[in-house]
């Protein structure tokens, strides 16, 4: 799991029927020096979220195959995954 | 599985089911000189590792995933054991 800052959200008007009724976010990795200066400086990606994150919220989110694992046994072409919020990070 | 450096620890409490009862470690993998090798990721650990220690990590799915005992869980990267030199 990567760590990102919430910069948005995605509305979709067509989608693949698989996803329908799921939640998108806009994140932005932090890379180590970000993560000490708390600014957020990776690429942008669009996350799955059924946690209800705000923007502005830091998540870690899962990447490639386990991004899929929690839809088991169903298959669903997701890619990256809101896996917990997070209250708070202490990094030196 | 690879080397990473513990930078760091993380509190969540809104997270996915499987992930409830695990400390959360911010590791950076890095490389044979001891430079930073892509972003810090986010760990599962049991064995207790600290701030500055050196840990191996595993990213192995379906490792972690026995490890927390769920089968869907997302958690990737967990730490196998704590370098000692």
């Amino acid at each position: 799991m990567r760590i990102a800052e919430v910069i948005g959200t995605v509305t979709l008007s067509r989608w693949h029927p698989a996803l329908t009724g799921f939640r998108w976010i806009v994140g932005v990795p932090f890379s180590l020096n970000g993560l000490r200066e708390d600014r957020p400086d990776g690429e942008d990606l669009v996350i799955y979220d059924d946690l209800g994150c705000g923007i502005g919220s830091r998540i870690g989110f899962s990447e490639g195959g386990e991004a899929a694992q929690p839809f088991q046994p169903e298959k669903k072409p997701v890619d990256a995954y809101c896996a917990c919020i997070l209250d708070q990070l202490a990094v030196k | 599985m690879q080397l990473a450096l513990v930078v760091g620890h993380a509190v969540s409490t809104v997270k996915h089911a499987s992930m409830h009862g695990w400390r959360l470690l911010i590791v950076q993998a890095v490389g044979p000189d001891e430079e930073p090798d892509g972003e810090p990721l986010l760990a599962i650990d049991s064995l207790g590792a600290g701030h500055g220690e050196r840990v191996i990590i595993s990213n192995d799915g379906a490792g972690a995933r026995q490890m927390v005992g769920v089968k869907n869980s997302p958690v990737r990267w967990c730490v196998l054991g704590i370098q000692d030199r």
